[in-house]
């Protein structure tokens, strides 16, 4: 017993070492596949607080150009007003405007931090679109701000069709390019041009059908693959986002409780 | 050694991080993390594994910064783990080591070689447990080299203003 305690003793060091570092690959893997707590990300409103105060500051600098965005904005609501229809799934749908506090676009990984939270109504899993286009998915909620999983994030996997003829795919991104998405799992016998709009598919609740994602910059068959390798342009610009909007669909909650039911 | 001076170097070098480091966007390779300057210059009079300890707490609050759960963390144990051993080769006389460990006690060739060391061995983990595959491997050595260089010439240029 005590030539036992005298070899721990002995090596105190090392298993203090390695305790620690089984202690990080756990917070590693549970918040790769459960990212749950707010306090341990920038929701925390500490740290998002921080962050929107430098956003103050950047903000003043692009001042011309978000005018002009909102403008643009404008028009389009006017149009959209103008062309309403009345769907009953459209009604369901409605946005909420929030503001990217923090954000990095140069990583394999990256997030934004966006001004609303869990006193807002957001839960996890909703999708979050600017005017541009689709910009990602809810992840980690606060009280007070949420940590958005933009397209631009390797973990990011986006259910998509072609606009012209309502063909599947999925959005994905390699790591690379900021402005380019790559769309899987579409079959070599599917014709695809360059030009081609790429939209939501509406399959899951997340999104309503036909938010603009991007269009087909260019698709490379090779002898033999079962797949094409297309290069999307994606139509967020995610260096210059400002404001989002986030996809609060009443019945998603319904819809996921329904497919949860059927495994 | 003062340690009321260990802190307050942590929290602005912690602030120069945040604000000013992590907002470069410089070609999508270069994220110098300055902040383990603190872990590499902090003095060697508690026990080892209380510089762990200290090492995985400053690797968490990073980690809350960057929405990377345990990679900031992982990396600095790691850091903490190899420090006293890496000083133990690299310098020769031992009493050197009460002090503060910086380029004026250590000299440039020991200091440069701790500091290298270290330095890559930090960048190199973050970046490869951040991408979490090995397809990205090129993409994570090129990161290392860049952002390695640039935080090696930080934390020189740290030491050249501090020395005097």
């Amino acid at each position: 017993m005590q030539s036992l305690l005298k070899i721990l003793l002995r090596y105190s060091n090392f298993l203090v070492f390695i305790a620690l570092e089984v202690a990080a690959f756990l917070l590693l893997y549970y918040n790769n596949a459960y990212p749950r707590s707010s306090m341990l990300s920038t929701a925390n409103s500490i740290v998002a607080w921080q962050n929107e105060q430098i956003n103050e500051i950047r903000g003043y600098f692009s001042l011309r150009r978000q005018n002009e965005q909102l403008a643009a904005e404008n028009v389009s609501l006017r149009n959209q007003i103008c062309s309403m229809d009345s769907a009953k799934n459209a009604s369901a749908i409605h946005y909420m405007s929030a503001k990217v506090v923090q954000m990095t676009t140069d990583r394999l990984h990256n997030y934004l931090t966006i001004s609303l939270g869990s006193n807002d109504g957001i839960v996890r899993g909703q999708g979050v679109r600017n005017e541009e286009g689709a910009v990602g998915f809810v992840r980690t909620v606060g009280p007070n701000y949420s940590v958005v999983l933009p397209l631009i994030n390797t973990h990011t996997h986006l259910s998509c069709r072609f606009a012209k003829n309502d063909y599947l795919g999925t959005l994905v991104w390699n790591g690379k390019d900021n402005r380019f998405g790559q769309l899987a799992d579409v079959s070599a016998h599917m014709v695809v041009n360059p030009g081609d709009t790429i939209v939501t598919s509406g399959l899951s609740p997340v999104f309503p059908e036909g938010i603009p994602v991007g269009i087909v910059e260019n698709s490379v068959l090779k002898e033999g693959d079962a797949y094409h390798t297309i290069q999307v342009r994606l139509f967020t610009n995610f260096k210059r986002l400002k404001y989002v909007e986030v996809v609060q669909n009443a019945h998603q909650q319904e819809l996921e409780e329904l497919q949860n039911g059927l495994d | 050694m003062d340690w009321t001076k260990q802190i307050i170097r942590y929290i602005a070098v912690m602030m120069l991080q945040v604000l000013l480091f992590d907002q470069l966007q410089l070609l999508g390779v270069c994220h110098p993390y300055i902040y383990i300057l603190c872990l590499l210059m902090m003095p060697i009079t508690l026990s080892h594994s209380a510089d762990m300890l200290i090492g995985a707490a400053v690797g968490l609050v990073m980690d809350v910064f960057c929405n990377s759960l345990g990679v900031h963390m992982a990396s600095c144990i790691l850091v903490m783990f190899i420090r006293p051993y890496l000083l133990g080769a690299v310098v020769n006389d031992r009493d050197r080591l009460n002090e503060q460990i910086c380029l004026r006690t250590l000299g440039w060739e020991a200091f440069i070689k701790y500091m290298v060391i270290l330095v890559v061995i930090h960048h190199l983990t973050v970046f490869m447990l951040a991408a979490w595959s090995i397809s990205h491997i090129i993409f994570v050595l090129v990161e290392t080299l860049v952002s390695g260089f640039i935080t090696c010439i930080l934390i020189l240029g740290y030491n050249a203003l501090s020395d005097k």
